[in-house]
């Protein structure tokens, strides 16, 4: 992930001592799994999750909307003034732990919780919604309205604008560098103001905005959802099942789970070899060999989201076999929901090291963010501590993390398949291709972060 | 020993296929035994 920094991402501190092969715990996932689907099919026969209610808990101070949204310009400030003018040195930098670990991974994680906490705290999201306030003051009726948004780009911005992170956090080779993240963080901010004056604040978050589009369908697992200037308290996993598949959502979610599956596949042996050919070609082609590197990875990671954009076409065509009058393309977009939970599977197996080890540099970081010898929180001199969880511990985090997500992915697979087709009979039936397509995204998973680990 | 460590390598990668493999056998097996008990009962209708 971030070769400057102690790259823990997929890393084991040490060497596991597991009781079993790595490869049985596949075989033991894939047992969990079917098991889940025959106890889906005999115990689950009429739908559930889809138009559960939501019970408020809590009414939120628009004072506190205000107060988040503060918090988070501040914050990005923060960030991008420590990416030009701090020391140009990862580790001791904030700016590419902030990016890469507090942002990147560390909201989805927060986000499963605690629902869209990234939505309260966007910068842009802010800094849009203070300029609409104060053009509305000033303009009154004469400020100018957003233009309609076009209905056929849906969520396209946002799966465009994510793959172009990955690309970036896969491919590009200075994508650890300070000051570089700091000019990255700008463009992105300003691409965000342009579709935020185009097509209106909320709307452009909601679809256009790349990591706000990325993090809220993490947030839409989550039990708490704040809504209306309320916090409402719903049963997990239902608040996936009201995405409304948009043009551009299957990509979006297609482009999440192919960027994390090559993260690990590209720190493995294999793609270590290929990636060698194909410098060898893209410099004979006259590419210089560090962009013939950068060139490879976007291809590979392009290659990487193709093939689970197959595996997930292979299992609707699968549904289709028990109904023809389902259209491949409207089935993607109705099981597009019970991807994102393997999304983020997909994601904490990943990352979880990194969060784990790398997260411990907040510490320091928070005390000194420029790398001046600053000690702003008395914690200046906090150390990273690896023995903080064991190589065994990561990797049962990882494999529970996998199953957990298939599983999830099965329920919700289910429980639409019963709103989709005639009976419960046919609804288990659909579901065959799609419960071999979750057992091929488990092995996949944990064949990547075994290879990563190797 | 090189040809016998790949082969060990690569057993060791195929086992992370083959629970794939046989869970696609098992319902290909099944959507066909279902296909033919369809048939049958419009058949007999």
């Amino acid at each position: 992930v971030i070769d400057g920094l102690v790259v823990l991402a997929h890393g084991i501190v040490g060497r596991e001592d597991l009781p079993i092969p790595r490869w049985l715990f596949g075989w033991a996932a894939t047992v969990v799994l079917v098991a889940s689907f025959v106890a889906l099919a005999v115990l689950w026969p009429t739908p559930r999750l889809e138009h559960a209610r939501a019970r408020a808990v809590l009414r939120v101070p628009r004072i506190l909307e205000v107060a988040c949204g503060a918090l988070g310009v501040a914050f990005f400030a923060l960030v991008v003034y420590a990416g030009f003018a701090g020391i140009q040195q990862v580790e001791l930098n904030i700016t590419p732990v902030a990016v890469w670990v507090l942002v990147w991974v560390g909201v989805p994680v927060l986000s499963i919780f605690l629902g869209d906490v990234f939505r309260a705290f966007n910068p842009w999201r802010a800094i849009g919604r203070a300029v609409g306030w104060a053009s509305a003051r000033v303009g009154g009726d004469r400020a100018s309205q957003p233009l309609p948004y076009p209905e056929r780009l849906g969520r396209w911005p946002a799966a465009v604008g994510l793959f172009a992170i990955a690309v970036v956090e896969l491919a590009y080779a200075d994508r650890d560098d300070p000051s570089t993240l700091s000019v990255l963080l700008l463009a992105y901010a300003a691409v965000q103001f342009v579709g935020m004056s185009l097509y209106g604040v909320e709307t452009w978050t909601r679809r256009g905005d790349p990591l706000a589009v990325y993090f809220s369908l993490f947030a839409a697992l989550a039990p708490l959802h704040w809504h209306d200037g309320r916090l409402e308290l719903r049963r997990p996993l239902t608040g996936i099942t009201e995405l409304v598949a948009l043009p551009g959502t299957v990509a979006l979610v297609l482009v999440s789970i192919g960027s994390t599956s090559f993260d690990g596949f590209s720190e493995g042996p294999i793609w270590t070899d290929v990636l060698v050919e194909v410098q060898d070609v893209l410099t004979g082609l006259g590419l210089g060999p560090t962009f013939a590197l950068e060139v490879g990875d976007a291809i590979g990671l392009a290659l990487m989201v193709g093939l689970v954009a197959l595996l997930y076409r292979l299992g609707v065509a699968g549904m289709r076999t028990v109904d023809r009058s389902q259209g491949t393309g409207a089935l993607e977009g109705r099981f597009v929901h019970s991807l994102v939970p393997i999304a983020f599977a997909y994601l904490l197996a990943h990352y979880f090291s990194l969060l784990v080890f790398q997260g411990q540099a907040t510490a320091y970081l928070a005390s000194d963010p420029l790398g001046d010898g600053a000690d702003l929180f008395g914690t200046a001199s906090a150390s990273i501590d690896y023995g903080v969880v064991g190589a065994n511990a990561i990797w049962y985090v990882q494999v529970g993390a996998l199953v957990a997500g298939h599983v999830a992915g099965l329920v919700l697979a289910h429980d639409r398949a019963l709103t989709t087709f005639s009976d419960a009979r046919q609804a288990t039936r659909s579901q065959y291709w799609m419960l071999a397509v979750m057992i091929a995204f488990t092995s996949l998973g944990l064949w990547l972060l075994s290879s990563s680990n190797a | 020993m090189t040809p016998l460590a790949h082969a060990g390598h690569w057993l060791a990668e195929v086992l992370y296929v083959a629970p794939v493999v046989v869970v696609v056998t098992w319902i290909s097996v099944r959507a066909l035994l279902d296909r033919r008990a369809e048939k049958r009962e419009a058949g007999s209708e």
